[in-house]
């Protein structure tokens, strides 16, 4: 047998696929006329029939995107981003997703619409416990190794900004998962929770601090009664949540007002940055570069990339999600160096 | 547990002399060596014919030719319908696909077969979809290269079941990387024990080095960029889900891997890859793969 290749008389057990299924899978082979066509659990799960190639308009209005706010649907997603879109078309009373498409990208108005577009893609995105994968790598990852890196340091403190904090479910949220490794890794340290919007109203929300079902649909039982209490169908942060949280208005385009944020180990900017042109977002990301401590994260929404954008940052793969680190490195010779 | 220097000499001497390691099936050898040849010379009836001689493998290869990972929207009938309109290499793609799945235990106490074949499939769609994003020189080989890279683990799960389990075990306790972990716990990885297959099987020098040096891509002696490239490719996968069945609590830079090097000698392109895009895009693939692999296995 050896050095030559086994024509298969010492084969390993056979069973490797169900029987019921070789037998169906033999029958269609067979000629059954009903059975014939083979079905994916894919094209199974959007009917029969409609297992169709993405609509290029689609494609065309998800590059659009990509390009203009940096936020990425793939193949997936993309009846999500169909959805969102004929909400528009209704709005403007447009039939066809090709003259929805040149809405975005013909008319002298497309700035405009480009916003209400976005808009309906970020609707409903804040909520406590959004991103469960990016959470998940900043407690399993990122602090252990912001830890290692500031083990010589004589104080013990932490510092994450959530840039763009909206109503305020992002950073208490935030505060919850610090909270919860107070007796663990975290033990000893000082973590606080810098919260900026540039919406007064947001903040006035967030430091009242009460939400709906929507945004605490993620919540566990055990969170809400450890961190909330409940005011009528509502729920209200209670003062372990409120405490090392500082909620303060901030324009992200306030050049002196984003040099005062210092020494942040992580930022946390999701789903901000996308409203921005391009030279805007270039100044912020150079701020919050500036902002980190050398091994700070930059942290963006969910499938957001700052592609074309900034050369200083690199991007590192969590498990489940992505982040930005700073570079000290540089491309040369066909290597880092 | 196996910690004394020397124990993995004894054990790929154990492993040479086994004669349970899987052989390739019946008809996937012919098609393999068939695969060697220059494409001018290829004949895609005979493809068919090939392909056609086990029902069960060619019912597998028609679930996954009417799958979106491989561009079909509309039913494929048949196998020669599959060859004619997906064209050879595809096809080929698949009858492998399948082989691997069929090479596997079906049952094993430690990584799952299906979560095994699920991240050997994604590693081969990921594989061929970088080589293409590069302007890599062999494209066709890059799917190949992806699926058949862990042969080494399908050795262990046969011939060292214990001894693999433990290894696995230690991986996902410590959420590390499962050739560390074999490492640790065996003193070998399936790059060695894969090695020993892949030149069983009469591989192809490329492949051996692939199933060799896809974690040290850096060591490969002629085939640097397809090892570099399934690196990077196994990376993206077992980061974003398609893994050994457990998480890897660790942080990834591709950029600082000695496979993106190697492969920047390559491809000028390289360097200016939107990488945030394509793990983006690895998302749809991985929620297909989930479903393909339903479909075929647990139907």
């Amino acid at each position: 047998m050896r050095g030559g290749i086994s024509r298969g008389d010492e084969q390993i057990p056979a069973g490797v696929l169900p029987s019921r299924a070789c037998s169906r899978i033999t029958d269609c082979l067979a000629g059954d006329p009903k059975g014939f066509r083979v079905t994916t659990a894919a094209s199974a799960r959007r009917g029969p029939g409609t297992e169709s190639p993405p609509e290029p308009e689609l494609v065309r209005i998800r590059d659009v995107i990509y390009h203009a706010a940096g936020i990425f649907h793939p193949d997936n997603k993309l009846s999500l981003l169909q959805d969102r879109c004929g909400r528009r078309m209704k709005a403007l009373r447009v039939a066809t997703l090709r003259e929805y498409s040149e809405c975005l990208t013909g008319r002298a108005n497309r700035q405009a619409e480009l916003i209400a577009l976005l808009n309906e893609i970020t609707i409903g995105e804040t909520s406590f416990f959004r991103n469960q994968p990016q959470l998940d790598a900043l407690r399993r990852v990122v602090i252990p190794n912001i830890i290692q890196a500031k083990s010589h340091l004589p104080i013990r403190r932490l510092r994450i900004w959530s840039a763009g904090c909206s109503t305020g479910e992002e950073p208490y949220t935030l505060r919850m998962l610090l909270r919860e490794e107070e007796s663990g890794q975290l033990k000893n340290w000082c973590a606080e929770i810098l919260a900026t919007d540039i919406n007064q109203r947001s903040l006035v929300h967030a430091q009242h601090g009460v939400y709906g079902t929507h945004s605490t649909r993620n919540l566990t039982p055990a969170y809400r009664s450890k961190y909330f209490h409940s005011q009528g169908d509502n729920l209200q942060v209670n003062a372990i949540t409120r405490a090392h949280v500082t909620f303060s208005r901030l324009n992200l385009s306030d050049n002196s007002g984003m040099t005062f944020m210092k020494s942040m180990d992580v930022i946390f900017c999701c789903n901000v940055l996308i409203y921005f042109d391009l030279v805007s977002k270039r100044r912020v990301i150079q701020h919050f570069f500036n902002n980190l401590l050398p091994h700070g994260y930059l942290f963006l929404g969910h499938a957001e990339s700052l592609y074309g954008v900034n050369d200083d940052f690199r991007l590192v793969h969590l498990p489940g999600a992505t982040a930005y680190v700073k570079g000290e490195r540089t491309f040369t010779g066909g290597k880092w160096q | 547990m196996i910690a004394a220097t020397g124990t993995k000499q004894a054990l790929l001497q154990r492993l040479e002399g086994l004669r349970q390691i899987p052989t390739i099936p019946a008809v996937l050898a012919p098609l393999l060596r068939y695969l060697q040849q220059p494409v001018e010379q290829l004949d895609v009836q005979r493809v068919t014919e090939l392909i056609s001689q086990d029902k069960s493998l060619a019912a597998q290869c028609l679930q996954m030719a009417n799958s979106p990972l491989f561009g079909r929207w509309q039913n494929v009938q048949s196998v020669r319908g599959a060859v004619v309109s997906l064209g050879f290499h595809h096809v080929s793609d698949i009858a492998m696909s399948c082989g691997v799945l069929n090479l596997l235990p079906s049952d094993t106490s430690s990584l799952d077969p299906v979560v095994f074949w699920e991240h050997s499939l994604g590693c081969a769609l990921v594989c061929r979809h970088l080589a293409s994003k590069i302007d890599f020189a062999d494209p066709g080989k890059a799917y190949l290269a992806g699926l058949l890279h862990d042969l080494g683990i399908i050795v262990n799960l046969w011939v060292l079941p214990k001894e693999f389990r433990a290894a696995w075990e230690t991986g996902k306790t410590e959420g590390i990387p499962l050739h560390e972990a074999e490492q640790k716990s065996m003193g070998f990885t399936h790059c060695d024990s894969g090695r020993l297959l892949a030149e069983r099987w009469e591989l192809g020098p490329d492949l051996i080095e692939v199933v060799s040096y896809h974690h040290s891509p850096e060591k490969s002696a002629e085939h640097g960029g397809l090892a570099a490239l399934v690196q990077l490719a196994d990376l993206l996968c077992r980061m974003r889900g398609l893994h050994y069945g457990y998480v890897e609590q660790r942080q990834v830079n591709l950029m600082e891997q000695s496979g993106f090097s190697l492969l920047a000698q390559h491809s000028t392109t390289l360097k200016d890859l939107d990488w945030a895009r394509i793990t983006f895009e690895l998302d749809s693939y991985m929620e297909e793969v989930h479903s393909l692999v339903r479909a075929i296995y647990r139907t």
